[in-house]
This record gives C-alpha cells, sequence and structure tokens, in this order.
C-alpha cells in the first residue's frame, strides 16, 4: 500500500511551514520540490524586510526541525504528475529526475573540482557559474550535489565519478516514481520574478546594467556572485548610483493585472544595503504609489529620511544604454510636470510576483486566473492553496497561512471537516 | 507652496466620457504615457497632465492650451498604458469638444458630432443641388459640362460652392481666432515673430515631421501623408479647373457674361490636361491613403483604440467622397446617365465636407497647425 501522509506541494517557506507544523503536530507529511533543495525563494534573499535579518538563520532552524522529524519526508527535484480525484483521499503519483547522486555524498566538492563543464547558475539568475556537478549554495539542505546531465556531457560524469571517493556518484541513476496516498494536500506553489524583458521599454536583457529586484537580492548576499559586493555586471564597476523601477510588470494589465506586494518594501529594503555599502551612494526611486501596508510604513519612513535617497512620483517608461555602460532612464516627474533623462550606474526593476503555477499548472480540478494564481473558491475538500499560489504576498503572511493550513491538513486527516468544508 | 483652489466641472467630465474618452477614470496616473510619448515638449508634458485635468472636469486648462492639439494621436501612449486608459482616445475626444467650444456657430459643432442628425446635415446639400436643377439629366453622351441640363446647374453650383467655402473660411477663422486668444489669455509676449512660427508650422506639416515620431502606429504616416497630399492635389485641381471654368472662349464664365476673353484654345486644353493628371493621380493617392487609413485603424484598435464617430465621421466622408468621384468618372466615361446620379452623391459629399469642416475632424489640420503655430511663437518648440 503506497505511504499515507499529507502532501505538500513546494519545499519553500510556505510548504516548509506547513510540514513541519503539521509533522509536529504528530502527522506524517510528504513535502515535493522541484529544486534540489528546499527554502525556495527565501534562500536567494539576502535580508527580510523589516527586520533586516538574513533569511539564511530562520530557514536553517526549519532545516534542524525537518531533521529532527521522522514524520516529515521531502522529495527534491520532484514534481506531481498526477493527483486521482477521489476527495479527502488523493492517489499522487510523484516524478523524480535524476540527481546522479546518492545519499553517501559529504560534500566535499572533489566532483566539481574535477568537473569539466560549467553551467549557468540559476541560483545567481545566471551571474556566475558552477561546474556541472554542483552544490546549489553554500547552505544548501539536504547538503548534497547534484549533477546537471545536460550540461555534463561525454566524459564529464565519468570525470566526476572517479574524483568521488565515496562512490557517491551515480551515473546509470534513472528517474523514479512514487506513489502515494494522501489524506489532504497543501499547495504551496510559490512564485517566479515576472519575466520582466516582456516590456521591452524597460531594457531588461538589452541594457547591460539593468537587473531585477531578485538579482540585487543575490548581488547583495555574502553567498552570492559578487560576495555581497554591489559590482554592476558589465565591468565589476561599484554601483553607487542606482535607480529602482517600482511597478516593473506589475499594476499593468500588458503584464501583471495586480499589485505585487512586496516590491516597494523590497526596493526600500535594497535601498539599504546600498546606503550601507557605500554611504556616499544615491537612490532614486520611481514610484507610482508607494506601498507599504500597515507597520510597513514605518520602515518607508526611516529609508525615506536617509541621505542619498530620492524619491520620484512617475514611472519609468524608457530604459536605454548610454556611455560608459551607464543606464539612461526617462521619466516624468510627476509633481513638477518636467520629462528628465538621468544616467545611472545600474538599474534595479522591481519586477513582479508571478504564480509558478502559470507555467505548470496543477492538474487539481481547481481554478486558475489568467496569471496563474489559484481560484481558493474552486479548491476542493482537503485540498488547500497557501502563499503566494494565490495571491502575492511577504514571507510573514505566507507563513501564518501556512500555519492555518497545517491545522486545516489535519482536521481533513482526521475527517473532522464536511465536504466542503471551510477552507 | 502656493495654494489654489480648483473648480471641478463635473458636467465636462461627463462630456469627455461620452465624447469617446470612456476610460479616462481608468487612469492612475503613474506617467508612462509621457515618457512613451515622442512629440511632447519635455516641459510640462502631454498626455499625462490633461488626464488629470480631465478626470478633474478642468475645461478651460485644457482647452486654453496648444498640448491637445499637439498631440498627434500616435498611440503610443494607449498601446503602454498599464490601465488601459487609452489616453490617445481621451485627447481625441477632447479635441473634437473644444471644436464645439471655440467653433463659430458652435451648435452646428455639436450636430456634426452626433448620428441623429447625419440624416440632416446630409439632406441639406442634396436638397440645394435637386433645387439647382442637378436632378435634370441632359441626353446624349455623357458630359458634365453639357448644355441644357447639368450645364445650367453648374452654373449654379459653381458659385454655391463657392460662397459654402468662403462661409466656412469664415467660420474657421473665428474659431481660430478664439482659441488663439484663449491660449494667449495671461501668457507673456514674446519676440518670435508670428511670420517665422508661421512659416516653420508649413514646414514641418509638409513634412510630417511630428507624424513620422509615431511609433506603434507608424503605418499611419504614410496613409496620412496621401491623403494630405492628395488633398493638397485636389485643391489645385480645382483651382485650374476654376481657372479654365471662367476663361473658356465660348462656354466660359466670362463669355456668359458677355466678357469673353481671347485666350487659346490650346491653352485651354492643356490646362484641361494638367488638372486632370494631378487630379486623377490625386483621387488615386487619396482612395488607396484613405483605404489604407482605415486598415490601420482596424488593425491598431487592440493597441490604440478603434476611434470614435467624430473619427470614422470624417474617414468614411473622405473615402466616400474618392469613391463616389472615381465612380462618377468611370460612368461618365463609360457613357451611362448613371453617371449623373453619382456625380451628385459625390458633390453631396463635397459640400458636406467643406460646409462643415469647422465643426467636423476636418478642422484639426487648422487648430493643429495653429497650436503648432502658438507653440512655437511661445518659444516651446
Amino acid at each position: 500500500m503506497a505511504e499515507q501522509c499529507i502532501l505538500v506541494i513546494g519545499g519553500g517557506m510556505s510548504g516548509l511551514t506547513a510540514a513541519i507544523e503539521a509533522a509536529e503536530a504528530g502527522y506524517d507529511v510528504c513535502v515535493v520540490e522541484k529544486n534540489p533543495y528546499l527554502g525556495g525563494r527565501v534562500a536567494q534573499l539576502n535580508k527580510y524586510f523589516p527586520k533586516l535579518c538574513p533569511p539564511v538563520c530562520g530557514l536553517e532552524i526549519n532545516y534542524r526541525r525537518i531533521k529532527e522529524n521522522a514524520r516529515v519526508k521531502f522529495y527534491t527535484m520532484a514534481q506531481v504528475e498526477s493527483v486521482s480525484a477521489k476527495e479527502g483521499s488523493y492517489d499522487v503519483t510523484i516524478k523524480l529526475a535524476p540527481s546522479y547522486i546518492n545519499d553517501r555524498c559529504v560534500a566535499c566538492d572533489a566532483c566539481a573540482h574535477a568537473c569539466p563543464a560549467e553551467k549557468q547558475d540559476d541560483f545567481n539568475f545566471g551571474m556566475s557559474k558552477t561546474k556541472a556537478a554542483y552544490l546549489p549554495f553554500a547552505q544548501a539542505y539536504p547538503m548534497k550535489y547534484v549533477i546537471d546531465g545536460a550540461s555534463c556531457q561525454k566524459d564529464c560524469g565519468q570525470k566526476c565519478k572517479d574524483a568521488c571517493k565515496y562512490g557517491a556518484v551515480e551515473l546509470d541513476m534513472k528517474p523514479e516514481t512514487v506513489k502515494i496516498n494522501a489524506s489532504a494536500i497543501v499547495v504551496a506553489t510559490g512564485w517566479n520574478p515576472y519575466d520582466i524583458s516582456k516590456a521591452e521599454n524597460l531594457g531588461m536583457g538589452k541594457v547591460k546594467n539593468v537587473i531585477t529586484n531578485m538579482m540585487m537580492e543575490r548581488l547583495a548576499a555574502p553567498n552570492g556572485p559578487t560576495a555581497g559586493k554591489l559590482l554592476r555586471p558589465s565591468d565589476g564597476k561599484e554601483a553607487k548610483k542606482v535607480a529602482f523601477v517600482q511597478c516593473a510588470g506589475s499594476r499593468d494589465e500588458n503584464h501583471l493585472p495586480y499589485c505585487s506586494y512586496i516590491c516597494c518594501m523590497a526596493s526600500l529594503k535594497q535601498t539599504t544595503y546600498l546606503k550601507e555599502q557605500y554611504p556616499d551612494s544615491t537612490a532614486d526611486i520611481f514610484y507610482i504609489d508607494i506601498r507599504t501596508p500597515g507597520r510597513y510604513e514605518k520602515f518607508y519612513w526611516k529609508v525615506r529620511d536617509m541621505e542619498g535617497v530620492s524619491f520620484t512620483k512617475g514611472k519609468v517608461a524608457k530604459v536605454e544604454n548610454t556611455e560608459g555602460d551607464d543606464v539612461l532612464v526617462t521619466f516624468e516627474d510627476a509633481l513638477s510636470a518636467k520629462k528628465t533623462q538621468r544616467a545611472f550606474d545600474m538599474v534595479v526593476l522591481a519586477a513582479g510576483m508571478e504564480s509558478s503555477l502559470r507555467q505548470a499548472p496543477l492538474e487539481l480540478g481547481i481554478n486558475y486566473t489568467d496569471e496563474g494564481l489559484i481560484v481558493p473558491s474552486s479548491l476542493k475538500p482537503g485540498i488547500y492553496a497557501v502563499g503566494s499560489s494565490k495571491s502575492p504576498v511577504d514571507v510573514a503572511k505566507s507563513v501564518q497561512d501556512a500555519t492555518g493550513a497545517a491545522l486545516r491538513s489535519i482536521q481533513s486527516a482526521l475527517k473532522l471537516l464536511p465536504a466542503g468544508g471551510a477552507r | 507652496m502656493s495654494e489654489r483652489i480648483l473648480n471641478p466641472d463635473l458636467g465636462f467630465v461627463k462630456e469627455v466620457i461620452s465624447a469617446g474618452g470612456e476610460s479616462l477614470k481608468k487612469c492612475y496616473q503613474c506617467a508612462t504615457c509621457s515618457v512613451v510619448c515622442n512629440v511632447t515638449p519635455e516641459d510640462k508634458p502631454f498626455p499625462r497632465k490633461e488626464m488629470i485635468q480631465a478626470q478633474w472636469g478642468l475645461k478651460d486648462e485644457l482647452f486654453r492650451n496648444p498640448d491637445i492639439w499637439l498631440c498627434h494621436q500616435c498611440s503610443d501612449c494607449t498601446a503602454n498604458c498599464p490601465r488601459g486608459a487609452k489616453p490617445g482616445e481621451v485627447l481625441n475626444a477632447i479635441r473634437k469638444l473644444s471644436l464645439q467650444e471655440f467653433s463659430v456657430p458652435g451648435f452646428l459643432a455639436k450636430m456634426v458630432n452626433k448620428p441623429v442628425f447625419l440624416l440632416l446635415l446630409l439632406a441639406i446639400p442634396a436638397a440645394i443641388l435637386l433645387a439647382s436643377g442637378a436632378g435634370v439629366f441632359p441626353d446624349g453622351k455623357v458630359e458634365f459640362g453639357k448644355p441644357g441640363g447639368f450645364l445650367f446647374s453648374l452654373k449654379y453650383i459653381d458659385p454655391l460652392f463657392t460662397t459654402v467655402a468662403v462661409l466656412a473660411l469664415i467660420s474657421l477663422g473665428l474659431g481660430i481666432r478664439k482659441y488663439w486668444n484663449a491660449m494667449s489669455e495671461g501668457k507673456p509676449e514674446t519676440n518670435v515673430p508670428i511670420g517665422a512660427a508661421i512659416t516653420e508650422t508649413v514646414k514641418e506639416i509638409l513634412a510630417h515631421k511630428r507624424f513620422d515620431k509615431c511609433e506603434v502606429a507608424s503605418a499611419r504616416s504614410i496613409a496620412h501623408k496621401l491623403v494630405f497630399y492628395s488633398f493638397m492635389g485636389l485643391f489645385v485641381t480645382t483651382i485650374l479647373a476654376f481657372i479654365k471654368v471662367i476663361l473658356e472662349p465660348q462656354t466660359g464664365y466670362l463669355a456668359y457674361l458677355g466678357h469673353p476673353v481671347a485666350i487659346s484654345e490650346s491653352f485651354i486644353t492643356w490646362l484641361t490636361v494638367v488638372f486632370k493628371i494631378i487630379g486623377n493621380a490625386s483621387a488615386a493617392a487619396l482612395i488607396i491613403g484613405i483605404l489604407l487609413m482605415m486598415s490601420n485603424r482596424v488593425k491598431n484598435a487592440a493597441k490604440a483604440g478603434l476611434g470614435s464617430y467624430y473619427d470614422w465621421l470624417f474617414i468614411s466622408l473622405v473615402a466616400g467622397l474618392g469613391i463616389t468621384g472615381l465612380l462618377a468618372e468611370l460612368l461618365r466615361l463609360a457613357n451611362t446617365p448613371a453617371a449623373y446620379g453619382m456625380y451628385l452623391v459625390h458633390l453631396c459629399f463635397v459640400f458636406f465636407l467643406f460646409a462643415y469642416a469647422p465643426f467636423s475632424k476636418m478642422a484639426h489640420m487648422f487648430y493643429r497647425a495653429t497650436a503648432m503655430v502658438f507653440e512655437k511663437k511661445s518659444g516651446k518648440a
């Protein structure tokens, strides 16, 4: 008989929270994560707003809780392939992609050292390269290397294998299928940064020193491509004159019609990275409205009053390359009614959140908005959507949401909820 | 900061909305439009400020200003607008309302831009033409200037159309003067001579310099050039034809009035050949241009908006003018009496276009040119 558990789809902050809360209450949980590591987007962040503490810290606590709890079973490089439609008892097929490295791996780096092939580092949004045999990031959990089959061709795999003293490299590893029976399903599929190169006037992918807010997180992170130095991509020059372009793709019916909720706070937070690293730097934030709801307003006031930080009401709608790889930004300051151009060392686009389900919808018999967000009222009994799978949210709200979903999953597992009950 | 009291005219907001600016209230003032606009000045750019002025019902701010007419409705703003607020369409609606404000008599502008009055307005030239005998078709070979029937009516038609054209020009002049005064009110005098401003404007219009800056609707520039230059060509044709009608040794006006002038037959023949070539070439360009314009509008409707009655009335009239003119010519060459009927319809279109020019979209060329001259005179461009 297939293993019985509460299924959590997605091993980011929401998924981990739901899984750990349910497991610590005494329920078996299976986590399915498509990346080779747990932690999702939070693992890529340099700091949390508004406390400005490193997210790795909270992630490590969660990793430890998982390690210590036999009730949490997780599958990385895994995807849900099918879900049978029997309400309250879902037969789920999970497909596992081969990592070509087994559990004997001690993360000694010998395989990567020997590996002749390189690949683009997706964790750093392509701003650096890794070997084809690689550890996704320094604090990754599981602490296990992965070989990317597509970029490790010919004798590459054999070289990695020969370098491993522990017999951890398994080149003939095949995709696997796992079947489980889920008493409840928590959908915590999270988000992707919106592909802002679709907004042609914002220069992403065409203008050298234009990056996204998530790339800025990687630039600022000590474990990032520049070891935390804010250097612009084209020539490694210190990025001291930086523009933040808000609503890059959000609140825009040609892209994402909704407000992505976190981008204003993210840019304000990133302004503190800049000011902390280069006290003589300037940050120009171009906005339609600064949206810092609730207590976040205080954070806005704090950044607003910092020296060298200016706010311009007017959306940037033209971004071009100019002399010396600087970036020329055109905007209308709506308060003075002047159309102006200004050059910056680097431009950060506050790209919005797009539901991961837009690219890869789950066949759960549920309805999605045009942008791939789950319509909660369409969820079947025993299936719960959390975090950014149903609307753009920050980490704090995701965690609260996931905790609630853990309780609902338990109720569902205990068959306490009537069919069509509370979601 | 100095305090300013705004007096919103809510009725005006409703007027803009019903004049084709339905999307007005969707605007949330992000200023994308002013940035993507290639024809706006940098100081006080449009159309973001016009959008909020319209939302607030600040009618005077909008009308006493060259900006609404400096907009060429490239629709780059509309295509890039994150809210579907269609600034291009809204400004077009405001331009239409400003014609009602400035044109003399204003009620005609209201009528011309309301579909309910279309038949009535068309009936006027039809009635005048029929009353002047244009309905009497002569027998024999089809010839528009033939003695006995149609010719006689032509003797009425030329003075009639000349009178109409003069009245339309007077009306336009009055309207333009009102607009100019409204723009100048309270503005400091500048040193730029008016003559230089006019010359520059004419040069710019002939070259379609601003139109060529449009991106989304870049195809519109070609279509507009074709229509614009064909109108110029047809204007020249009309003048030359008029000269012929005056001077012709036996049948001309002067001969008819008993003051024939000595002019060689060969000059008349040469004149006829020249204006026939110009006229036919212009007619072909007009029909191609206006059909292109129609197809561009339909093709671009999703990005730029389809346009309103104000646009389509003008486009349809121009298309009708070109097509009936061409058909009348072909039917005449085929020697079918139906040619007379077609010519009559064609004349109705001509009448409509010119008599109502100060009130319809036809007036755009004059108001826009005025705005451009004002802009240059005030040293902004």
